[in-house]
């Protein structure tokens, strides 16, 4: 049997890459929240710190099996999403396993993360962790519906449901889907910010008000884990869009410009807004994101 | 100083018709001090609410007056309407310390009756929530009657770190400064008689 | 190559780097103390350049900062929070009324010295510590963790029948949860 090593390479290297990049964004975030409140604030390298004190914490206490299992899943999850996202247009190495028709299996596994951390968080038996993953499930609910309109518009408008072939069609930059499709790019974005957890959607973790949401009775190596699927996460969510929509990168540096500035998107709009309730994101979510979802799909048909 | 007292007076006059025992005294512009019977009380408080138009009971406390062995309760009443303040006093006996409950009357004087009764030990009749509120487990006299020695309590039962036994009588200095006398009942809980 | 003491050498060398520049931190504020916390997090003293930052729950904690008096009642929940902590942990006692009672020092109420009930790694003196103090403590509780000295975890589990007298003889009805720390 002949080994694409190739392909194993990609394999190694992608989650490495995904999390010093995802956790490099999530330092640069503080640093940016920091200057704009008029701080000084972390190094670059903070999340970093953060992430191998936990895993060198001591004593981890956990309060049964699924606690183990949460964040694994979690984790489980960030990966393979990733895995099935091609990182770098038409690059033997990065390409991982995206097949076709992979568009609607990624909008099923991008799903078990949230999943997998709700069962860990019930484990434990805090109230807090059940209030957040309620309201973490509820607001789930409220931006999948634009998130999965906009993808439907695309889906019907190339008659695709593979990515490769998305990218495909995107060869040129006039020809990027946010110009071919720009409701459907609307209405993704929008659902964007409510999946990235900032405010004014970070009603999940609120950590003035329920300690944190499903993570507040998870302390080293589990907190850490959690904390690597996020970045991980992230990072594989941004590239997702950059493919769709922004045209995919033949380099690292393109992806690093692109997926910064798409990155900056939920954070700058975090920083200046106070925090929506579950039922009021919601309602955000059904209204203005919908209508650009439902108009992509009118669009495309008519 | 030439000021209207005008509402101050009326009401003077008005609390004197009906309780013609009561000790009434102007302190000073809206502040009226009124000394009353213990058993006229409730009907006073009554009286001052439904009439007078005191709606707001603003605080309710407890003297605890060893030398005469009585406790004296105290209740503020204010009135948006004259901007006035009624503080009406009375005094029970310290060794069957228990009175009537007023929380028919406000509300928010359970929470003051459970305060004192945690903090002086006085039992109100009618308040059924008298359990235990800011203090947990407390087996001692109730720790704001003045014959509960507080300094001798925390040496007894918390660890005093050394350095600090140079700690001065403040009022030992106080009196030099100003020619006032400590009373005998003071210099008996004075720091130097414990050491 | 390194031979296995040299290695794990080179492992705590990275532990204390992190250990010591991502404090979290979580602040038991009944005391007056709290009113400092404030400013020192915010933009005129920002503690978070110094991987100071605030934790929602002890699980997710490093640093217990104990501002203020301590009641007896409000000792018992101190000692339940610092029990639910993940090693390493470390205490800070924050102004004077943690260090020998400060002008509590004769209630009937409050505890006097909170290294008797907890292992205090470093005390800021003062009544109230202003922000630079309560910087100064912390790095100070930097330069213990870099140099390994901040043991107070172990310490505690060590002379842990000694701290449990001490509390037990304060708080008079003992009804705690054993926790599995």
């Amino acid at each position: 049997m002949e080994i694409n090593w190739s392909a194993v390479l990609g394999i190694v290297f992608t989650p490495v890459i995904a999390f010093l990049v995802g956790v490099t964004y999530g330092g640069l975030t503080r640093r940016i929240t920091a200057r704009i409140q008029n701080r000084f604030g972390p190094p670059f390298y903070q999340n970093i710190l953060d992430i191998i004190k936990l895993y060198s914490k001591e004593s981890n206490i956990n309060h049964g099996v699924m606690q183990h299992l949460g964040p694994v899943f979690a984790i489980t999850a960030s990966v393979t999403t990733l895995f099935f996202i091609p990182v770098i247009k038409d690059s033997p190495v990065f390409t991982n396993f995206s097949f076709n028709g992979d568009l609607i299996f990624l909008l099923y596994i991008m799903v078990f993360g949230s999943l997998g951390m709700a069962l860990g968080a019930g484990q434990t038996g805090n109230p807090n962790s059940a209030i957040g993953v309620s309201r973490g499930l509820s607001q789930l609910v409220g931006y999948e519906v634009p998130f999965v309109m906009a993808l439907v518009a695309i889906m019907v408008q190339f008659q695709t449901t593979s990515l490769n072939d998305l990218l495909a069609v995107q060869d040129h930059f006039t020809k990027w889907i946010i110009f071919q499709s720009p409701f459907a790019f609307l209405a993704a974005i929008l659902a964007f910010l409510g999946m990235m957890g900032y405010a004014p959607f970070d009603v999940v973790i609120a950590p003035a008000e329920i300690a944190s949401g499903p993570p507040s009775e998870f302390g080293g190596k589990y907190l850490g884990l959690m904390l690597t699927s996020r970045s991980i996460f992230t990072f594989a969510k941004l590239v997702l869009f950059t493919d769709i929509f922004l045209g995919g990168a033949h380099d690292f540096i393109t992806l690093i410009i692109k997926t910064f500035i798409l990155y900056m998107i939920p954070v700058l709009t975090g920083i200046v807004f106070p925090r929506f309730r579950t039922e009021q994101s919601i309602r955000f979510f059904w209204s203005w994101p919908l209508f650009f979802g439902i108009l992509a799909i009118l669009v495309v048909v008519f | 100083m030439n000021k209207n007292l005008y509402n101050e007076n009326q009401t003077i006059e008005e609390i004197k018709n009906t309780f013609h025992t009561a000790e009434i005294k102007l302190q000073r512009e809206s502040r009226i001090i009124v000394k009353l019977r213990s058993d006229l009380i409730p009907p006073f408080l009554s009286y001052a609410k439904n009439y007078l138009a005191f709606n707001h009971l603003a605080h309710f406390s407890c003297v605890d007056w060893i030398e005469d062995n009585e406790f004296e309760l105290v209740y503020l009443l204010y009135s948006y309407e004259k901007n006035i303040v009624v503080i009406a006093k009375t005094r029970i006996s310290r060794d069957k310390a228990e009175f009537v409950t007023i929380k028919h009357l406000w509300r928010q004087a359970e929470t003051y009756e459970r305060e004192i009764h945690e903090m002086f030990g006085i039992n109100f009749t009618g308040n059924d929530r008298l359990n235990e509120f800011i203090l947990e487990d407390w087996d001692d006299i109730p720790p704001m009657r003045r014959d509960f020695n507080t300094i001798q309590f925390a040496k007894d039962n918390f660890y005093t770190r050394p350095g600090r036994e140079d700690a001065q009588d403040v009022r030992e200095t106080i009196t030099k400064k100003s020619g006032e006398k400590i009373p005998d009942f003071a210099k008996e809980f004075s720091v130097r008689n414990l050491k | 190559m390194f031979n296995d003491k040299e290695a794990s050498k080179i492992v705590d060398i990275i532990k204390n780097f992190a250990r010591k520049h991502s404090l979290w931190v979580v602040a038991y504020g009944t005391g007056c103390g709290a009113i400092e916390l404030p400013p020192t997090m915010t933009s005129r003293y920002d503690a978070e350049r110094f991987g100071i930052r605030g934790s929602a729950t002890p699980r997710q904690a490093d640093v217990l900062l104990i501002t203020g008096y301590l009641s007896v009642k409000t000792l018992k929940r101190v000692i339940r929070t610092y029990e639910q902590m993940q090693e390493p942990k470390y205490v800070i006692g924050f102004g004077s009324c943690t260090i020998n009672g400060g002008m509590y020092w004769d209630s009937y109420n409050t505890i006097k010295a909170l290294d008797r009930y907890l292992p205090v790694d470093v005390y800021i003196n003062g009544c109230m510590p202003r922000p630079e103090a309560v910087i100064s403590g912390f790095i100070k509780l930097q330069q213990l963790i870099s140099e390994g000295k901040a043991d107070g975890a172990k310490r505690y589990r060590e002379n842990l029948e000694w701290y449990r007298e001490n509390q037990r003889k304060v708080i008079k009805n003992w009804r705690m949860p054993e926790y599995n720390w």
